[in-house]
């Protein structure tokens, strides 16, 4: 039986748009430029802010103290840290890293109340941006996105489901479920159709 | 053309000629008309036919308070249904139609009912189709064909329509004089602005006002300064077209802007919206929505060519277009005048006829001038003419003496303002009546507090020189609120007018001839009198007997002389009987603009696991189970439904199937506490469960009833995975945190939604164990080291997974949990692997199916919120010992939850294996099937089970568990489609009891 | 179609971001087994529902997931303030003294 030999392959929650092969360099020619950041590594973490036992272990193992303002976020080294809750955080990073930070967080936070979860395979990201980019948001989110300033996370509607929104190089980056790819995909490329919809190549974000 | 009047005020382009159809033929009009105006320039004077009696009707109105002109536009699937001719924007090669006389607008058969009116007062649909009830489905349809509004489409619509959310600091409803001025004051102090205004060009009546100056500019020119001002500030956005239709708490403003639907078919846009729904929460909202003329109340005074004197004069001087040669005005105050000067000026001959014996000097001067006879203290009695008007029989008030009858072919009415003030009470604010305006008004800063400031014609102020002083004061002290101050130095308000004498109140004539109040509903002054005298006191009754101020328009230019007419019946004064209600929406919308992009697709979220393109290649069916689409059944060519589900069990049964699982909800949970927090939520007990165990669980809500279950595993001492129903698992996620965040904050739990994360694969049937064996060599799959009820971690296919052995079939089998993004990879994996064994997909009805066979609920199937475990005969899944009480224990011994003789779950066999009972069938205790039946229980689940070779079935009968087991007492019978079945209560597995096909 | 400040996300935020929770400040029974049928219906079933101001628990769905209380108004849907469930019971108790 160890003679076994497989050859895993990953597929993003938006795969079946292909948007690899629609992606296209982006200028002015269109109003909105949007795309898929697949397979990125997400860390779900629940702790209490306001034990310094637990703050001081997540900032020894990420390197980074949490942010803990409401609707706050910070960048790092290896990615980005979302408050989503006084006590909830989500980690998101390359999917190379997650493995490395899920443990040193683990280890970090032995004996101490908190929970730490890889949850990789139920997200993504998609980033939206051109010069309407936010009339696009506003057709999709009843948030008020002049008051979305850089450095805030906010967890809002996205038509009739929920996603996160922050700014992100003049833009914006837009985080969900899995589950809920297709429909935020399909109601994004409506919004977007009286704007001028292109698919950006992934440098561009 | 002859009726068209080309002078320079004129909003509409003469070197554009535009050609249209109406009813069939084809007519020109010019770019910037509407429908109306260029069907009057065309000489179209009957356009409708009533409601009720069929009478001819034309247009009465210029804009949205028109009740008469409702058109059917465009045909196919853009096709419109009733909207108003005054508003349609006319383009080239529109096509449109009447909605109303049937057969045809010439020849109404209802006009002959029309003669005998007498016979068709308020309340006679009321009264005469009542009896009998069951004839009253062929009343309806007569009614409503002979109603003869329009038509909707049945056809998709082509278009498309979205919404857009808007934050704003200052929202201003209306583009007239006032409204331009508010957003003006607001733009130059530096706050964000949104103005909307339903017309197709700003400036509001200053455009029917032409001669009109302020501060030495004409009306036009004072209009395009201020527009290029707000246009050139980057903090003001201007949406024309865009109808404010709601105002909803705190200052939601929902409007909808016809985005391209003036244009001509060729210039839409494929891109472009048809209509799109703005919803505006604003800081401040100023109403600016200004008012519309009321007609005064006459003899006859529905007949075509008859119609306000602001409309009139809109379509005089906006539109160039002339209705007459020879008007009678019939007015009851001065607003009226310069319109009827400008009429005069343009060549048209008026005689002015004015209820008060007294006139303004310096008007009845310029009248002079202007060749204007004059009538004071004269009304009109009744029009005269059968299909349009041709003359007035004038009459002396002040003796109700008859007058001599005049020539005339127009006759235009003002009996005064009604100030728009449907937005301002939409959410609970009330109008007050003014006197020395004879109006309901809304106040200035009455509502500054909720800010909501209100200027212009709104608040009463008729005149404009005042108005627009009064506007600035009201947005001085609005930016005085916000700490801003208001720039207006270089203004002037100052205009020519003349002072206004006070207006005359008086609403209606008294005549001997049909007077109509509401012309859309046909209300006349007679049915209101009727309303009356059957005792209705209140004005919301009165409405609702005679129909007053219902319909497309919402009696805009009614409801004033209908609520001032019943008050002169009753003996109160206007205000004593108030208003009636007014709600959103301020004028119909459309279905699309509601819906806008929550529409095919996207019409609700549909959420797909992983495997999703697998299931596509495999010709899946789908169902919606929660917001997921689920395989339902998997078929092969020439396969139906039965067919493909009695394959997919049978492949379960006898070799191995394969089934997505990936939607059961999935939450993580980590504490110290957690064992305590599961024995609270759940009706079993958890203290002793070992890591790498799972255990059935069942939750109740606090009252008793069950409202979901799943498996739950110990993954640690301090760490769980729960599983939940696909349908229940947002809601249980919320359902653990409000207990937790509630009342017990001080279990040290953490719980976190792992759904997406991981793709499930449910490998069911007696190979399924050498199917994973392929693919799994660090676990040891064998009967003793990876018992039922156990789980493991490992790889499978060379990815890391969490394998649970638990069967929802009775079989041996495998729930193998993988990350998301590996999903579809496994999945293929295990297809492949399978092969050799006839590996099988199937769906949830074969899902549904192999449970039913072992008697395993489904909760939202067999239970529907009134069900209690012991209900389920479940009483296995509850400890009754633990020390505390678990969520829903202590309603468990309440006194009718705890009876022995409720509606009890249990099997169902019919004699015939071949009849499949029908699910919600009501189970009754014998053949006899005359009324009254007592109702024992219904079927919940019900299939054929091709592995048992006959129907199987559960459902709910009153004292079933005993029933069960007492031959002489075991036979009901399911009635459905008028038949009853017998059936005989069995126990609900049936097959296996033991458990020995997944022990191996 | 209101707005709710969320005092986890110190923020307004639309109607369309909360879900409602029901009425505020419902203890569970500590001793439910010691509770007679018509107290436990009482705690089950029997809530104030008045028109005019209302304590009331709403749920942050779309944003931080978090429970708190709003006091509303049922007739006019005027809101008088939001606060965390710890901070909320003192302010709950502050006004039930001066009445
Ligand atoms: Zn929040």
């Amino acid at each position: 039986m160890s003679n076994l030999t497989f050859n895993p392959v990953m597929q993003s929650p938006l795969h079946h748009f292909n948007l690899k092969t629609k992606q296209q360099h982006v200028d002015g020619s269109k109003g909105v430029w949007a795309n898929e950041m697949p397979l990125l590594g997400y860390i779900s973490l629940r702790g209490n802010a306001q034990n310094a036992l637990f703050t001081k272990a997540a900032k020894k193992a990420l390197g980074f103290a949490l942010p803990i303002l409401p609707c706050s976020l910070i960048s790092t080294s290896w990615g980005c840290i979302y408050l989503l809750s006084p006590d909830e955080w989500l980690l998101v990073c390359d999917r190379e890293l997650r493995t490395e930070l899920q443990q040193k967080l683990e280890a970090a936070l032995v004996g101490i109340h908190s929970q730490v979860i890889d949850n990789s395979g139920g997200f993504t990201t998609v980033f939206v941006q051109g010069k309407n980019a936010s009339d696009v948001l506003h057709h999709c989110t009843v948030y008020d996105l002049n008051a979305l300033t850089i450095g805030k996370v906010v967890g809002t509607t996205f038509g009739k489901t929920s996603v996160f929104l922050h700014q992100h190089n003049n833009g914006y980056k837009v985080i969900f479920r899995r589950s809920f790819a297709d429909y935020i995909w399909r109601y994004l490329e409506r919004s977007a159709l009286p704007y001028d919809f292109g698919i950006a190549n992934l440098g561009s974000s | 053309m002859s009726s068209r009047v080309i002078h320079k005020h004129s909003r509409v382009d003469f070197s554009k000629p535009l050609s249209f159809t109406f009813d069939g033929k084809i007519y020109q009009g010019f770019a910037g008309d509407t429908l109306a105006s260029a069907l009057l320039a065309n000489g179209v004077k009957t356009i409708a036919r009533s409601f009720k009696y069929g009478r001819p009707r034309g247009i009465v109105g210029a804009w949205a308070e028109e009740p008469n002109a409702l058109v059917q536009v465009d045909v196919g699937a853009r096709t419109t249904p009733d909207l108003k001719a005054t508003q349609v924007e006319l383009y080239d090669g529109l096509v449109a139609a009447r909605t109303s006389g049937w057969p045809s607008l010439a020849f109404d058969l209802k006009s002959l009912g029309g003669r005998f009116s007498r016979f068709m007062p308020a309340g006679f649909y009321y009264k005469t189709f009542k009896w009998p009830n069951k004839f009253w489905p062929i009343y309806e349809n007569i009614i409503r064909r002979a109603a003869g509004y329009g038509k909707s489409p049945i056809e998709p619509d082509t278009e498309t329509y979205d919404h857009k959310h808007h934050h704003v600091d200052v929202l201003v409803v209306g583009g007239g004089a006032n409204g331009l001025l508010s957003a003006l004051l607001a733009a130059r102090s530096g706050l964000k602005v949104l103005l909307v205004d339903d017309q197709s060009e700003l400036g509001g009546y200053l455009l029917s006002m032409p001669n009109v100056t302020i501060g030495n500019l004409y009306a036009r020119d004072w209009v395009a300064k201020i527009i290029t001002e707000l246009s050139n500030s980057p903090n003001v956005t201007l949406l024309e077209r865009t109808t404010a239709f709601a105002l909803h708490d705190m200052n939601m403003i929902q409007a909808v802007e016809l985005v391209q639907d003036h244009l001509p078919h060729h210039e839409r846009k494929p891109e472009q919206r048809r209509e799109r729904m703005h919803r505006i929460r604003a800081k401040q909202v100023i109403l600016a929505t200004g008012a519309f003329e009321r007609p005064l109340v006459f003899g006859n005074n529905d007949l075509p060519g008859i119609m306000t004197v602001s409309a009139l004069t809109t379509y005089f001087n906006r539109y160039g277009v002339s209705c007459g040669k020879n008007a009678i005005i019939l007015t009851s105050n001065d607003l009226a005048y310069q319109g009827v000067a400008d009429l005069a000026e343009g060549g048209m001959n008026i005689t002015l006829i004015d209820t008060r014996a007294n006139i303004n000097p310096l008007w009845a001067a310029r009248f002079a001038k202007l060749g204007v006879t004059i009538y004071p203290g004269y009304g009109i009695d009744q029009a005269l003419g059968s299909n349009a008007v041709t003359g007035a029989k004038l009459v002396k008030l002040d003796s109700i003496k008859m007058s001599a009858s005049i020539n005339c072919d127009i006759i235009a009415s003002s009996g005064g303002l009604s100030p728009t003030v449907h937005l301002f009470c939409h959410d609970g604010g009330r109008p007050q009546w003014k006197d020395n305006v004879l109006a309901f008004v809304v106040s200035a800063t009455g509502r500054a507090n909720a800010g909501i400031y209100c200027v212009g014609a709104v608040t009463g102020v008729f005149g404009l020189q005042e108005s627009l002083s009064a506007t600035c004061e009201t947005i001085t002290e609005m930016l005085a609120a916000l700490n801003k101050k208001v720039e207006s130095d270089d203004l002037s308000f100052n205009t020519d007018e003349i002072n206004c004498s006070p207006a005359h109140a008086i609403f209606r004539i008294p005549t001997t001839a049909k007077a109509f109040v509401d012309f859309q509903n046909d209300v006349a002054v007679t049915d209101v009198e009727l309303a009356v005298r059957e005792n209705y006191r209140s004005i919301e009754h009165i409405k609702r007997y005679t129909a007053l101020g219902f319909g497309t328009d919402q009696g805009k230019l009614s409801n004033v002389n209908g609520f001032a007419i019943a008050a002169e019946m009753l003996g109160k004064t206007i205000p004593e009987v108030g208003t009636t209600t007014y709600r959103p929406a301020y004028t119909p919308v459309s279905f699309g603009a509601l819906a806008g992009a929550h529409v095919g697709d996207t019409f609700e979220p549909r959420r797909y696991t992983a495997i999703q393109a697998a299931h596509n290649s495999r010709n899946a069916s789908y169902e919606t189970v929660g917001q997921w689409m689920r395989p339902w059944y998997f078929p092969k060519p020439v396969e139906d439904i039965h067919a493909a589900v009695n394959r997919e069990c049978l492949a379960a049964r006898n070799n191995v199937g394969i089934l997505d699982a990936s939607t059961l909800g999935k939450i993580d949970i980590r504490g110290k506490d957690v064992r305590e927090f599961l024995n609270r939520i759940y009706t079993n007990a958890w203290n002793q469960l070992a890591p790498g165990k799972c255990r059935y669980g069942l939750m109740l809500n606090e009252a008793g009833m069950v409202m979901d279950d799943g498996v739950t595993a110990c993954i640690s001492d301090t760490h769980f995975l729960m599983t939940t129903t696909t349908g229940g698992a947002a809601g249980v996620m919320s359902w653990l945190e409000k207990w937790h965040q509630t009342e017990w904050p001080e279990l040290e739990v953490y719980m976190t939604s792992v759904t997406d994360h991981w793709t499930t694969a449910a490998l069911v049937g007696p190979k399924s164990r050498e199917v994973l064996a392929k693919l799994c060599s660090d676990i040891d799959l064998s009967k003793d080291a990876f018992k039922f009820m156990d789980w493991r971690d490992g790889t499978v296919a060379g990815v890391p997974a969490r394998v649970f052995r638990i069967s929802f079939s009775g079989e041996l089998a495998y729930e193998i949990n993988v990350d998301a993004s590996y999903g579809h990879y496994v999945w293929e994996e295990l297809l492949k692997a399978g092969a050799e064994f006839g590996i099988t997909p199937y769906g949830t009805e074969t899902m549904h199916v192999l449970r039913a066979e072992k008697g395993f609920i489904i909760v939202g199937q067999e239970t529907d919120g009134s069900v209690t475990p012991f209900d389920l005969d479940m009483a296995w899944a509850v400890s009754m010992k633990k020390p505390y009480s678990f969520i829903g224990k202590r309603s468990l011994a309440r006194s009718d939850t705890a009876r022995t003789d409720r509606k009890q779950l249990v099997g169902l066999l019919t004699d015939d294996p071949n009849f499949v009972l029908k699910e919600g069938a009501q189970l009754i205790n014998s053949d006899n099937i005359t009324p009254p039946v007592p109702m024992l229980g219904h079927v919940t689940s019900s299939y054929y089970s091709a592995f048992l070779g006959r129907s199987i079935a559960m459902g709910f009968v009153i004292d079933g568990i005993k029933r069960r087991s007492d031959e002489g007492n075991n036979i009901v019978y399911a009635w459905a489609d008028g038949k009853a079945v017998k059936v005989k209560i069995a126990s609900s597995v049936f097959f296996d009891a033991e458990g020995a096909r997944h022990d191996v | 179609m209101f707005v709710i400040n969320c005092p986890h996300c110190n923020e307004p935020r639309e109607e369309e971001e909360f879900h409602y929770e029901g009425e505020a400040f419902i203890a569970r029974p500590a001793e439910p087994e010691t509770q007679t049928d018509a107290e436990w219906g009482d705690y089950l079933f029997m809530k104030k529902n008045p028109k005019g101001w209302h304590w009331e628990m709403w749920g942050h769905s779309a944003g931080c997931r978090k429970l708190f209380v709003v006091k509303r108004n049922t007739a006019n849907h005027a809101i008088d303030g939001a606060w965390t469930l710890t901070e909320a019971r003192a302010a709950y108790d502050a006004e039930m003294a001066k009445i």
